[in-house]
């Protein structure tokens, strides 16, 4: 995210949005943990950062301004699901998770991020993948940079012993388990 | 003389925990694998934003303003015509 050019939002939407569509997918992706609706939630990231772009102030890399909408509306649509899942069941049709829990919860590393809460999976991500400093995390989250070093350390923690234990339950389990032995 | 096996970069937590270096490269490598399957999709955004309404602020602003309009147009208008409870009221005669 650092080493691209920084695209001013006013005047570069169309270029940022094809700069950072790839990346604010995978963070909004991380949290949510659905393909379907982080694509859906990428396209409106794009469509509420487009609608505010003449507010955008240059405080913080343009990146990191959208990661902040997006996991925003990542938290936001999670809480959304939770709140439904309480509505009677005529209300509620349930999304479809079979394909999910097929092709997705088969990876180690996607099984310990579902053990995680959405904020922690956002600190995590933020983290290990984009690679933004505690106090880069902190603007994107809108919390202080101690939250977000508490954050990453109980998702660690958390995550460490998730893929312990998961190992532990014999190699024809995990499917990614090489991964480990092979660095 | 048989010698048992014994990992040699034992981690916290057990044999067969990661580190948090490991974790970390875990972590990159599963994300990066996350692609969207139809891609970026430019036409889409531009027809959420024609789709999409005034934003919800502007219409709780402006439905607010339009309440007030009416309160304000009610009330110069019950004084003027002096109806309901902004007319002039009977007075009880044993107060005098």
């Amino acid at each position: 995210m650092t080493d691209e050019r920084e695209l001013d939002p006013a005047t570069e939407f169309r270029q940022l949005y094809d700069q950072q569509y790839l990346s604010v997918f995978r963070s909004i992706r991380g949290v949510v943990l659905e393909t379907a609706a982080a694509e859906d939630l990428t396209q409106e990231t794009f469509v509420r950062a487009y609608r505010a772009r003449h507010r955008y102030t240059p405080t913080a890399p343009p990146g990191a301004w959208l990661r902040r909408i997006g996991i925003n509306l990542a938290i936001s649509y999670l809480r959304r699901q939770k709140l439904a899942r309480v509505l009677p069941a005529r209300l509620y049709i349930a999304p479809d998770r079979r394909e999910y829990d097929r092709a997705e919860a088969r990876d180690v590393v996607t099984k310990a991020l579902t053990t995680l809460s959405p904020k922690l999976r956002a600190a995590v991500v933020l983290h290990y993948y984009d690679g933004l400093t505690r106090e880069e995390i902190a603007s994107v989250l809108g919390v202080p940079p101690g939250t977000v070093a508490s954050r990453i350390a109980k998702a660690v923690a958390i995550m460490r012993k998730s893929i312990g234990s998961d190992q532990d339950l014999g190699p024809e389990r995990s499917s990614s388990e090489g991964a480990l032995r092979g660095r | 003389m048989k010698v048992p096996y014994v990992e040699d970069k034992p981690t916290p937590g057990g044999f067969r925990t990661p580190s948090e270096d490991d974790l970390g490269r875990m972590i990159r490598d599963t994300v990066e694998s996350w692609n969207p399957r139809r891609g970026p999709d430019w036409s889409d955004v531009l027809i959420r934003l024609a789709n999409s309404g005034p934003p919800a602020w502007l219409l709780y602003t402006a439905a607010s303003a339009a309440l007030i309009v009416i309160l304000i147009a009610a009330y110069l208008l019950g004084s003027a015509l002096q109806i309901g409870a902004l007319g002039p009221q009977p007075v009880p005669s044993n107060l005098h």
